[in-house]
């Protein structure tokens, strides 16, 4: 980068002395500097603060959100084929040996999976971007649907069933703090205005 | 006491590196400060930012020639300048850095805003041969003519004669040729003259009208 405090206007060979030019500088150098018509010092701070909590908010986020991500591909197609039939799983035949009875799953290890996939989800809600139209009425959309889940199980009677509905009601939530997370998503994949410009 | 007349062109021709240019971006700041900076501390920003608003503020609004574009080039600016402290590494001034991203700045608001619209510069037409107006021309004026000027022209010169930008390095900001450069800086100097010119005519010759009339 050239420096103009530096090197100073004679280092630039295309610079042709010309009296009325230099005249014209030195009476634009002369111009008074001028002042902006109020303090702008409160708005900046104002606006490095209110980064500084967004930023705060995505760091708090993004582990979280990388986790869970991880967690999502790697059970996707088996989440994925329980959420998109919502059939409970066949109960297994009673004449059938107890060592070849399939596993009923575990539903209070399901319950308290739930827990915390619902508290990182209300905790994105609360500190996270706001949403745009389009995602917020996904959001609502699947909020719809996990009250239709949660009506569900507290008629569900069956183990199958009732551990078919909280792995549904686990998929839906990880769809609902995924939803969240898309403004950060964005945010870090969209590069910086005028970085280009800045070469020092 | 002011300079006898005779000594103005002297004063005029003074090489423009000793010449304190308004903006005013020619202060040290202390490296304790700049670290402070680095790290975070508002307090530290507060000192810079407050040193250098007037000269911030100037340049943006030299470079854009309006004020709420100069505001949100200031905002912008600075806040680059704290969230991106930690890259200036002390090869060249702090203020000089700083200045860059205001020119940064103002060019993309203006590249954003109304800088596509270039006028295009007809070079042959005739050099203007008659005195230098704004050898004459009060801040006022001069102030009101550079406002007057399409934007690409107006921070070109002002790029070249008052932050002391050579060809290439405008070129290179606004991501066009040398000739583009020059061509502007040559339009902006006419343009100036034309602005310029009327007024200081009839500010010496007030009774020329009537002199037409009467013939």
């Amino acid at each position: 980068m050239h420096d103009r405090l530096d090197h100073g206007f004679m280092n630039d060979e295309s610079r042709q002395y010309d009296p009325d030019e230099a005249a014209l500088g030195a009476a634009l150098r002369a111009l008074p500097a001028s002042a902006p018509a109020r303090d702008a010092w409160p708005e900046m701070a104002s606006r490095i603060r209110r980064r500084k909590v967004a930023r705060k908010a995505v760091w708090f986020t993004l582990p979280a959100a990388f986790a869970a991500a991880m967690a999502l591909t790697l059970a996707w197609p088996h989440l994925h084929q329980r959420a998109a039939s919502p059939t409970p799983p066949r109960v297994a035949m009673q004449t059938s040996s107890p060592a070849a009875r399939p596993a009923v799953p575990d539903i209070g290890a399901l319950q308290a999976s739930s827990q915390q996939w619902q508290a990182w989800v209300q905790k994105l809600d609360r500190n996270g971007a706001p949403l745009d139209g389009r995602q917020l009425t996904q959001a609502v959309a699947l909020q719809d649907r996990i009250g239709l889940v949660d009506l569900q199980l507290s008629a569900a009677r069956n183990p199958s069933t009732t551990a078919g509905l909280w792995q549904q009601r686990i998929t839906l939530l990880q769809q609902l703090g995924l939803l969240h997370l898309q403004p950060y998503l964005v945010a870090t994949q969209r590069p910086a205005n005028g970085d280009h410009l800045i070469s020092m | 006491m002011p300079p006898h007349p005779a000594l103005r062109p002297f004063v005029v021709l003074v090489h423009p590196c000793s010449v304190d240019t308004p903006t005013n971006f020619q202060q040290t700041v202390d490296p304790d400060l700049i670290a402070r900076l680095q790290r975070g501390e508002l307090a530290a920003f507060e000192l810079i930012y407050r040193r250098f608003e007037r000269a911030a503020w100037t340049l943006a609004l030299r470079l854009t020639g309006r004020p709420d574009i100069a505001h949100e080039v200031l905002q912008d600016a600075m806040l680059k300048a704290f969230e991106r402290a930690r890259q200036y590494r002390g090869d060249a001034p702090f203020a000089a850095w700083l200045r860059k991203l205001v020119v940064n700045e103002a060019l993309m608001q203006l590249r954003h805003d109304r800088l596509h619209v270039i006028e295009v510069f007809d070079d042959t037409l005739a050099v203007d041969e008659s005195p230098a107006p704004w050898m004459h021309a009060d801040a006022a004026t001069l102030e009101r003519a550079l406002n007057r000027l399409p934007d690409a022209a107006r921070a070109v010169l002002w790029l070249y004669h008052v932050e002391g930008y050579t060809h290439v390095e405008i070129a290179g900001q606004f991501g066009r040729s040398v000739s583009f450069s020059k061509s502007q800086l040559a339009r902006a100097t006419r343009r100036m003259r034309e602005l310029l010119q009327p007024q200081l005519q009839m500010e010496v010759t007030p009774c020329t009208i009537g002199s037409t009339t009467a013939s």
